[in-house]
This record gives structure tokens, sequence and C-alpha cells, in this order.
């Protein structure tokens, strides 16, 4: 499904000698790929940013005890990036997210059903590499 | 060759069911780590492991602890040394699917047809339908049968 973003094309944050540059312009991105590419290293300097970012959300397995589905039912104008998301996620929640028009998800995962996605939600990593920094950036995985 | 279940109710009762791979790893696995694990993590996340807790990392050649690997690659050990185990694999990329799909044993879990491009023979377990396969799809048909 092609919706606009509703809270931000783009997202940068540096950690280190790693960038995170990401581009969107969808409201659902699915990030999806091999193993070790680098996916929750990404999750990890996005995940720091919460603490200087009010409308940055973010969940992993640490959040397996919640109730994901209560939690982002009850958020508003967020960048909601979600790892882990094929064991996080229930039914509940991905319809949720698939009809939510007042937040914006970045969702680390494989599996993508019931959120109604196309090859247009679907993007992959791609690092590039400038001397001593890595960027990653996301393209359309199709 | 590995033992694919579809279905929770279908695990044996004594084999535990392992959901999240990361911690399973950090808490068990990453104990019993020697030499058979060196060339999974270099074909899966294209690390080295340079002792039993450390690897390089892929990016910049730094040394990182173990805990840093990918949840494919994590979940890859976890059935290679706890083969009497059930671990869902639906955090697991191609390149990881593929090699545990390769081992001798193991027992894997997912609710959805999680198989690689380069399928070795399974035996896929129902309390229904079971069946040794090595056909690609002859597997996701299996899969996606409802009992």
């Amino acid at each position: 499904m092609k919706i606009n973003p509703v809270v931000t094309d783009h997202f940068y944050t540096a950690h280190t000698s790693f960038i995170v540059d990401f581009k969107f312009n969808n409201n659902i991105t699915i990030l999806i790929g091999d193993s070790g590419e680098g996916k929750s290293a990404v999750f990890g300097f996005i995940q720091e940013c919460m603490a200087v970012d009010p409308k940055l959300v973010c969940f992993n397995y640490l959040d397996k005890q919640k109730n994901i589905y209560e939690e982002i039912s009850r958020l508003k104008n967020k960048l909601i990036v979600i790892d882990n998301a094929d064991i996080l996620l229930d039914e509940k929640a991905r319809k949720f997210i698939s009809l939510d028009d007042k937040n914006q998800y970045l969702i680390i995962g494989r599996d993508p059903s019931n959120l109604f996605a196309t090859t247009d939600n679907l993007f992959e990593l791609v690092t590039e590499k400038k001397e001593e920094i890595i960027v990653f950036k996301l393209e359309p995985f199709f | 060759m590995i033992s694919v279940y579809k279905e929770l109710k279908d695990i044996p009762k004594d084999s535990e069911y392992i959901e999240i791979n990361d911690i399973f790893f950090n808490q068990h696995t990453a104990m019993k780590i020697d030499e058979r694990a060196a060339d999974i993590i270099n074909r899966i996340d294209n690390s080295k492991l340079i002792s039993k807790f450390k690897i390089e990392s892929r990016f910049d050649n730094i040394v990182l602890n173990i805990d840093k690997l990918s949840s494919g690659c994590k979940t890859a050990l976890n059935v290679l040394y706890f083969p009497d185990k059930v671990f869902c694999v639906k955090e697991c990329g191609e390149n990881a699917l593929s090699e545990i799909y390769s081992f001798e044993e193991g027992k894997i879990y997912s609710d959805y047809p999680m198989i690689p491009f380069d399928l070795k023979k399974v035996f896929a377990v129902t309390s229904e339908k079971s069946l040794i396969t090595e056909d690609y799809e002859e597997l996701k048909e299996w899969w996606n049968h409802e009992d």
C-alpha cells in the first residue's frame, strides 16, 4: 500500500563511525534481507536517538512481554521502529499498522502478512564505505 | 537431516521450543562456542570468530562481543549446539536458512514457509501428514496445507 510518510521523509543519525541515512517514500517501510547485513545494528543506532527525539519510539525482542497493539494504538505522530517484528507483531497489531494514518513505521522483519504491503514497501539495507565511515541507506528490495 | 515443524502442538513434549533466539544464544549457546562455529559465522555474518566470545566486525574490523552476531546467525548456532530443542526460524535470512537446512540434525519451527532455495533433504513433521523431501515446491505445499 502506497501512502506518503506522515511523520518524516528522512531519518539521519550518527553513531561513532556509523551513519544512518534513511529516506522514506512510504508510510510503512519494511526492511528485509539476509542475516548479518546490520539491520539490528542500525536499530540500535536509531534506538539511541529515542533519548533526544520525542517523535521516535522503538520496540525489539526485549518488549516481547508488552502488548504491542495497545502500545502503538495510543501513539500519535511517531516514527515507530520495530525490530524482531516477526516475533513481536501479531495479526491484530499488523492490521492496526496497515490502517494507521497517525504514525509512521519502519519494520525490520521478513513477514509482510496483514500489513497490506506491496513491493513499494519492501527495502533492503545497503552500506557505503567512505574511508572509516560506514553509511547505511535504504534501497528498494525489488 | 533437520526436522521442521509448522504447528506448535506437533512439537514433542520433551523438546523445548525457543522463540527468542537472541536471548537463548546469549544465555546458553555462547558458552558452548567452539571451532565448529567459525565457518558458520563467516558464511552468515561475514565475520571472523577470533576467540570464544569475540568476533571481528564485517564493517570496520573492530572486535565485538559475540552477542553482536545477527539473529539469523545466532539461530543457526542455537540449532547446531542444541539439536534436541526446537528453534523459531522466522528471523532468519536466506543465508542463515540455507546453513540451518544443511545441518545433519536439528529442529526448527515456523508457521509459514521458511525454505532456502538450495533446499536439502528435510523431515517435515505434523501429527497428520509428515514427509521427507528435498523438493522446494513439495515442502512449500506441505507448509501451506492446513491439516
